[in-house]
């Protein structure tokens, strides 16, 4: 292809995402060298936005709170995702219905999970996991006010909207494990968890890197689901870094657009550092495809 | 083949949609919730092309009689009047992101005398008292109570027109009371005593159920109880009293009543208090007298019949005042807004006429006055007690930023995180530094 | 069965194996039940909203949960429908879906050719960018279109959320659709150039019918993440375009009625999506697993 066609051909998108992602990026970074609010022009203030961030307990609480998430996510969305999908595998007439109802607590808005999520776990509301457990064990756990419960039901609720994503990725690449591989760690002699750990993983290997990217990617920017089920988040410690910017920069009144700028423009570069393998093995794989 | 299936079952759904929504959507956008308002005469200029009067209220039972009405009677040929339905906390947040900038959202604001000189000395709510004078005969605004238009202004300026007052309202189970033999408590410690003889009969674990939000309410009531001390946050000349005697005692109170309240009591806002009433998981509530009416409607819930309602208590015996905030709730109109200011006026004194403000009684407390009688609602006897005996409090617009502030760190001292002294200490300088930067 | 030729990651091309008549195993027939299980687990926080939002009032969220005993009722889905502006909202979700969506494609596919047909550094490196914006923590982008819609006098309109997620959910249109593009040899490509087609011909005549899968694909994926879309519809709509997930939140701090119209209206977005999911699954999972669907 000649380059004029290229460019013509990628124009129009590369406008649009020019113009709507990298100038409002621009602004960010702008606005996080200033002490600003909406509706007024800012005062430079230099990096006293990134410090006040830096040694600021609420952002490093935030930051550790959001990396223990995406840890435990991630790896139970792996764990969980491999075993339903190998279960999977094996269905016939089943798969579609099973299949469709995973699908669901996928494709929903994200918000509507979590609300009908907390209603389950909140006792003032006739919640039935309260009462369930109130019935076998006779406690009652404080879903809202206590930082590990609360974070218990907050992975709870991440795993079960990305899992299906999850799974469905890894039954793709279950479905492309040829037969003779099996067929032939089976004539060897290899047990079934011989088998899965050192002929199938091996070979979904990259499918399992890619639904690990995609979820770090979405769990680091967990922000809708901690609205209701998390409405005391501060509090408790379970804030997550983009719940912080929001409370920051835009909620209540409290509009310090320029410090949440700052803590914006550091989630980005961690986001990047988390990624950094990721994107070095695909600019490996790029650089060999060219 | 699969796809069949598929196309089969995603037709079901479909179709169970298509249904659910034919069966409950006929009327689609017609009651507008104001279908049981009031319709009094709102007769304004009417402006000369299509306009849309965009009216920011939060829910409540107390709020909606008055914005139905407005919503209802000054709809007419040319001019529709919208009003979403929105929660307080979404009411905070949309308030402050209308009002800073040129243009804004709303044309019409719900506001409180806490916030008032705040916006008020900001310059972004429109001084009343021309329109005031210009209309005071056709709408008969000088029956409305000369004490809450004062709490309405600031800088000896009316900025927004009265349309109720709410004052705190204890809510208790008079089934449970009588059982146990007690009457309604005049202190914090007979409230206490009454937990504790109501936790003995061992059917409700967490008698005392208060708004103690973490993120909103919880800072009215800790004010509520410096009140009862006849201290407020700032004083008259605006000097934090975070370390002050009252706050202490307080602080104190406060937490000496968690052990008969819900531990997860800090995630509690008024409507789930509510919720704990209805529920019977509580026996004594105390809340602002908005949210009292729902908890006579039998179809909210079973108790209905239960509920009676007193004046809060005093947090020690021989405090000057209760325990308990006057809150006045009126319309405000934002200096952004582009259209006819005198239409919008007009709007927000046609909802607090005569006819409306009877309306809605027993729901709220009207500022328009002879509107309550001890007999106007279960709790108007209640409500008429408190308001003489709650602290009258004056506006300061560093008020409501230096709440802001403080939360944080009150929660802490409640929850038992941080200790009353150094509490205190650490609100004194967050406060003191926040009036400075103010 | 017909033996559908996949593309593994590594780029070899297998043929996914026939499948042959499983016997019914016990081991098979406990998957079986656990999988149902956890399907319903899955589900279960719908099912209870529904049980929920069908109670009459007083007993929706009494405590301990009252499951029988009461009449269901539609009352909170009348209420909805007549005394909020629901309907608006609805409308509006569906035409941000439907605008971002069409845009995005209009956009997104001549630009997914070109990548997939100019390999080189250059390309890389864009779908890398691409990556990285999709990465992106959405408020430092959403918080500047607040301001920016508010000066150009946009704000709190249809148009410029559609524009804003259009723009955010380019990347990865972008990725998708060029992964379905690679999958066309370029040799059509150049017979057709051949033939005497200018290059948009090429893309008029010969890949876009070849591709209707998976824009189709590509298109539903779009649609969905419009459709969900609450932190830029929180920053960027007021009254006019607000959308039915920042409904829902307005109405988490209300009295029970609203919390059930909340509910409700949870419910009445659930139904359509559930039915996307269960009519397109075949698209949802090919666009997932980077496969093509052939015909």
């Amino acid at each position: 292809m000649r380059r004029r066609e290229f460019s013509l051909l990628m124009g129009p998108s590369l406008v649009v995402m020019l113009g709507l992602l990298v100038i409002p990026l621009v602004r960010t970074i702008q606005w996080s060298f200033q002490e600003v609010q909406y509706g007024s022009p800012g005062d430079w203030v230099g990096l006293s936005n990134y410090t006040h961030a830096l040694t600021d307990p609420r952002f490093g609480q935030a930051v550790f709170f959001t990396m223990l998430l995406t840890v435990i996510v991630t790896a139970a969305i792996l764990v969980l995702g491999y075993l339903i999908a190998t279960g999977m595998n094996g269905l016939g007439k089943l798969r579609p219905v099973i299949l469709g109802s995973m699908l669901v607590a996928y494709v929903l808005p994200n918000i509507v999970g979590a609300v009908s999520f907390s209603w389950l776990f909140d006792q003032n509301f006739g919640g039935a996991v309260n009462y369930v457990i109130q019935a076998i064990t006779g406690q009652d756990i404080l879903w809202f006010t206590q930082t590990w419960p609360n974070r218990f039901m907050v992975i709870a609720h991440t795993v079960w909207h990305l899992l299906p994503f999850s799974m469905l990725m890894i039954l793709a690449g279950l479905q492309g494990v040829p037969m003779e591989l099996r067929e032939a760690a089976k004539i060897d002699g290899a047990s079934t968890r011989k088998t899965h750990f050192y002929v199938i993983i091996p070979t979904i290997r990259g499918i399992l890197g890619f639904v690990c990217l995609i979820t770090i990617m979405d769990v680091l920017r967990t922000f809708d689901n901690l609205i209701p089920l998390s409405p005391q988040a501060d509090a408790i410690g379970n804030e997550s870094i983009m719940l912080y910017v929001f409370d920051t920069a835009f909620r209540d009144g409290s509009q310090q657009l320029g410090l949440g700028s700052a803590v914006n423009v550091l989630s980005i570069l961690l986001i990047i550092v988390c990624l950094f393998p990721f994107i070095r093995g695909l600019l490996k794989e790029a650089k060999a495809k060219a | 083949m699969r796809f069949h299936r598929y196309v089969k079952t995603g037709i079901a759904a479909f179709a169970v949609t298509a249904s659910l929504v034919g069966v409950t959507a006929c009327g689609a956008g017609s009651r507008s919730g104001t279908q049981g308002a009031t319709a009094v005469e709102c007769d304004y200029p009417m402006p000369s092309s299509a306009t849309t009067v965009n009216v920011l209220a939060y829910n409540s039972s107390a709020i909606d009689p008055f914005t139905n009405t407005m919503v209802k009677s000054c709809t007419r040929e040319q001019v529709t009047l919208k009003h979403d339905p929105i929660d307080f906390g979404g009411q905070v947040t949309k308030t402050t992101a209308t009002l800073a900038g040129d243009t804004g959202t709303y044309d019409i604001l719900e506001t409180y005398g806490f916030v008032i000189p705040g916006f008020a000395a900001a310059d972004d709510i429109e001084p009343l008292d021309d329109y005031f004078a210009k209309h005071a005969d056709k709408y008969k605004l000088n029956e409305l109570n000369q004490e809450m238009r004062t709490a309405m202004s600031y800088d000896g300026k009316l900025y927004a027109l009265p349309m109720q007052a709410q004052m705190y309202v204890m809510a208790y189970r008079k089934d449970v009371f009588d059982a146990a033999g007690l009457k309604p408590p005049t202190t914090f410690a007979e409230m206490i005593d009454a937990a504790k003889a109501i936790q003995a009969k061992g059917e409700i674990k967490y008698p005392i159920a208060l708004p103690l939000n973490a993120t909103a309410d919880i800072t009215t009531n800790f004010q509520a109880a410096m009140n009862s001390y006849g201290v407020d946050f700032l004083d008259s000349a605006g000097k934090p009293q975070f370390t002050s005697d009252a706050s202490r005692k307080a602080l104190e109170a406060m937490k000496s009543l968690l052990p008969y309240m819900d531990p997860q009591v800090t995630t509690f806002d008024q409507p789930k208090v509510q919720q704990q009433m209805f529920n019977g998981t509580a026996a004594m509530a105390i809340m602002f007298s908005g949210r009292m009416n729902d908890l006579t409607l039998p179809a909210n819930t079973k108790l209905a019949e239960n509920f009676a309602f007193a004046a809060p208590p005093a947090v020690e015996k021989d405090a000057p005042h209760l325990y308990s905030r006057l809150s006045v709730d009126g319309w405000s109109i934002p200096k952004n807004t582009k259209l006819d200011k005198d239409m919008l006026f007009q709007m927000m004194a046609s909802s607090v006429s005569e006819d409306a403000s009877k309306a809605s009684v027993p729901a709220a407390y009207p500022a328009r006055e002879g509107m309550v009688s001890d007999d106007s609602s279960k709790y108007a006897a209640a409500a008429n007690a408190t308001i003489t005996k709650t602290m009258p409090t004056s506006g300061h617009p560093a008020a409501a930023p230096v709440t802001n502030a403080i939360r944080p760190i009150l929660v802490q001292v409640v929850t038992g995180q941080l200790d009353v002294a150094a509490g205190m200490q650490q609100m004194q300088d967050l406060a003191d530094k926040t009036v400075a930067g103010s | 069965m017909i033996a559908e030729t996949i593309t593994a990651p590594s780029g070899v091309k297998v043929r996914k194996a026939a499948t042959v008549r499983r016997r019914r195993s016990g081991s098979s027939r406990t998957v079986a039940v656990l999988l149902l299980l956890t399907s319903l687990l899955m589900l279960a926080p719908f099912i209870w909203t529904a049980l929920s939002v069908t109670k009459p009032t007083d007993v929706a969220f009494a405590n301990p949960p009252v499951l029988t005993g009461y009449t269901p009722t539609f009352q909170a889905f009348v209420d909805l429908w007549e005394t909020t502006y629901f309907a608006q909202y609805l409308v509006n979700t569906m035409a941000v879906a439907v605008m971002s969506t069409i845009v995005a494609l209009v956009i997104g596919i001549p630009a997914a050719y070109a990548l997939s047909r100019f390999p080189g550094y250059v390309s890389a490196i864009l779908l890398l960018l691409a990556l990285v914006f999709r990465s992106l923590p959405r408020f430092s982008v959403v918080l500047p279109m607040y301001e920016i819609s508010r000066a150009l006098g946009i704000y709190d309109t249809t148009f410029a959320l559609a524009a804003a997620l259009v723009a955010i959910n380019q990347p990865f249109s972008i990725w998708l659709l060029r992964n379905f593009f690679a999958e066309i040899p370029k040799e059509l490509d150049e017979a057709a150039m051949i033939d005497g087609c200018t290059r948009l011909g090429v893309l008029r005549r010969v890949m876009i019918p070849l591709m209707r899968p998976g824009i189709l694909t590509a298109g539903i994926f779009v649609f969905l993440f419009a459709f969900q879309e609450y932190l830029t519809a929180l920053v960027l709509t007021d009254t006019s375009s607000k959308t039915v997930p920042v409904f829902i939140t307005t109405q988490l701090g209300q009295t029970l009625p609203m919390l059930q119209q909340a509910g409700a209206a949870a419910m009445l977005l659930t139904l359509p999506v559930i039915a996307i999911s269960f009519v397109a699954q075949k698209y949802l999972v090919a666009g997932l697993s980077d496969g093509s669907v052939k015909g």
